[in-house]
C-alpha cells in the first residue's frame, strides 16, 4: 500500500463510526493466552465474575416461536431425554457460542493487525480483523463466525460481528435476522481477568439489545490446547427426536 | 453425605444452566444419575477419542455368562485436567467402575468413578472428581 494510499484507507477508517483507529491502538494491553471460563462459585471471587445479563426483549411476533421451542424442551427435560441440538451432531458453535462452551478454554493470539480466537471445543476458530472496515452487512456471507472487525478504545478491544448464519445459536436459541450485529468490548479487568461483554443487536428480532458477559481467568503458563476432532461421536437422534446413545454389542 | 453432595452438586450445575448459556456437548438426561452400579470387569477398549472417551468392558456374571458395558466419558480436554492420559487403560486391564446407568436399560452409562489396575481411582473431569 502507498503512504498516500494508507492515509486515505486511514482518513476512510477514522470517519466510520464505531472502526475509528485510536491512539492507544499502538500500545494495547496483550490478550494473548489461554483463558478458561471464570463461572460462579468454587472460590471464585464475585468481583471478577460476569455481571448479569440485561433482561432479554424478544419482538412479540418471533416471542410465540421462541416460547414454544422452550417450553417443548423443557417438557422433554421433564420426561428425562434431550432433543436434537447440532451440537449434539458434532456441529460446531459458531460465534459467539464457542466463547463459552462448558469448560472449554479459549485461546487468544494477538498481533498488530489480528487477534485469532481459537476455542478448545471442536477447535473453533474466529478472526478478528484491526486493519481495515467492516463490510456491508448484506456483502457478507453468512457462516458460523461471520466476519469481524475491531479496534482499540484504550485498554478495550472493541470488535464488530456481521453475517451469522440464522441457523447457530446466538443465545438460547432467540431469533435473528441476517440484520444481527454482535459487538464485543474485551477487556481485562485484572491482569489475569478477562471479560468479553457481548451484545447482540437486532432490530427485527428483538426490542433492545441484549448484553451478557462471559468471564475468563488466565490458565497456567504451560497449558497447552488439546485437539478436538469429533471422529467417535456415538450420541445419535432416534427416530423420535430424542438424543440416545449408541451402545457396542458384544 | 456423599449422595448429599452430589446432589448439592447437580443442584448447583442446574442453577448455573439456568443462570448463563451454557453449551455443552449434550445433557445428561438419558443416563439416570441418582443410581450408580458397580462394574468390575476387564477392558476391551479404551477410546481416547472426541467428543467423548468410552472404556469397553466385559463384565462377568453368575454361571459364566459375559456382559458387555459401553462407558462414556468427558473430553480428553475436560479429563487430562483430572489425572486421565491417553494411555492410563489397556485393552485386558482389570478396572472397577462406577457408573450412572442408561435409563432406557442397555447396557451403557456414565462414568461416576474409575478405579485403575495401579490402584488409582480418578473421576469424570472437574466438579466430577471421585
Amino acid at each position: 500500500m502507498t503512504s498516500k494510499n494508507l492515509r486515505l484507507a486511514s482518513a476512510i477508517l477514522l470517519a466510520l463510526p464505531g472502526i475509528g483507529l485510536t491512539q492507544s491502538a499502538t500500545n494495547p494491553p496483550d490478550l494473548t493466552g489461554v483463558w478458561g471460563i471464570y463461572r460462579p462459585g468454587r472460590g471464585a471471587d464475585p468481583k471478577f465474575t460476569a455481571p448479569p445479563a440485561s433482561p432479554l426483549a424478544i419482538k412479540p411476533e418471533y416471542q410465540k416461536a421462541y416460547d414454544s421451542r422452550r417450553a417443548t424442551e423443557a417438557d422433554a427435560a421433564k420426561r428425562g431425554e434431550q432433543l436434537d441440538t447440532p451440537g449434539v451432531r458434532c456441529v460446531p458453535y459458531g460465534f459467539p457460542g464457542m466463547m463459552q462452551v462448558a469448560v472449554y478454554p479459549v485461546e487468544f493470539i494477538q498481533t498488530p493487525k489480528q487477534i485469532t480466537v481459537v476455542g478448545e471445543a471442536f477447535s473453533e476458530v474466529r478472526r478478528i480483523y484491526l486493519d481495515r472496515p467492516q463490510e456491508k452487512i448484506e456483502d457478507v456471507a453468512p457462516g458460523y463466525y461471520g466476519r469481524a472487525v475491531g479496534h482499540w478504545e484504550g485498554d478495550t478491544l472493541v470488535t464488530d460481528t456481521v453475517g451469522i448464519k440464522p441457523s447457530i445459536s446466538v443465545y438460547r436459541g432467540i431469533p435473528h435476522s441476517d440484520q444481527m450485529r454482535i459487538t464485543e468490548r474485551i477487556r481485562l479487568i485484572a491482569p489475569d481477568i478477562l471479560h468479553d461483554q457481548i451484545t447482540i443487536n437486532d432490530p427485527v428480532t428483538l426490542e433492545k439489545p441484549l448484553t451478557y458477559t462471559v468471564a475468563y481467568k488466565r490458565t497456567k503458563p504451560d497449558y497447552e490446547m488439546v485437539e478436538f476432532v469429533c471422529d467417535n461421536n456415538r450420541e445419535y437422534v432416534d427416530e423420535k427426536g430424542v438424543v440416545r446413545m449408541k451402545v457396542e454389542s458384544k | 453425605m456423599k449422595s448429599k453432595l452430589r446432589q448439592t452438586l447437580f443442584t448447583v450445575l442446574g442453577s448455573l444452566l439456568v443462570a448463563l448459556p451454557v453449551l455443552a456437548h449434550h445433557s445428561f438426561t438419558m443416563f439416570d444419575m441418582s443410581k450408580s452400579l458397580t462394574l468390575a470387569g476387564t477392558v476391551t477398549d479404551f477410546q481416547w477419542t472426541n467428543p467423548h472417551v468410552y472404556i469397553e468392558i466385559d463384565v462377568p456374571g453368575d454361571k459364566g455368562a459375559t456382559s458387555h458395558w459401553s462407558v462414556e466419558m468427558g473430553s480428553p480436554s475436560i479429563l487430562i485436567q483430572s489425572g486421565w492420559k491417553f494411555s492410563s487403560l489397556h485393552k485386558g486391564d482389570k478396572v472397577t467402575l462406577v457408573i450412572n446407568p442408561l435409563k432406557n436399560g442397555q447396557t451403557g452409562g456414565f462414568l461416576g468413578k474409575a478405579t485403575l489396575p495401579d490402584g488409582r481411582t480418578l473421576g469424570n473431569g472437574p466438579g466430577r472428581e471421585p
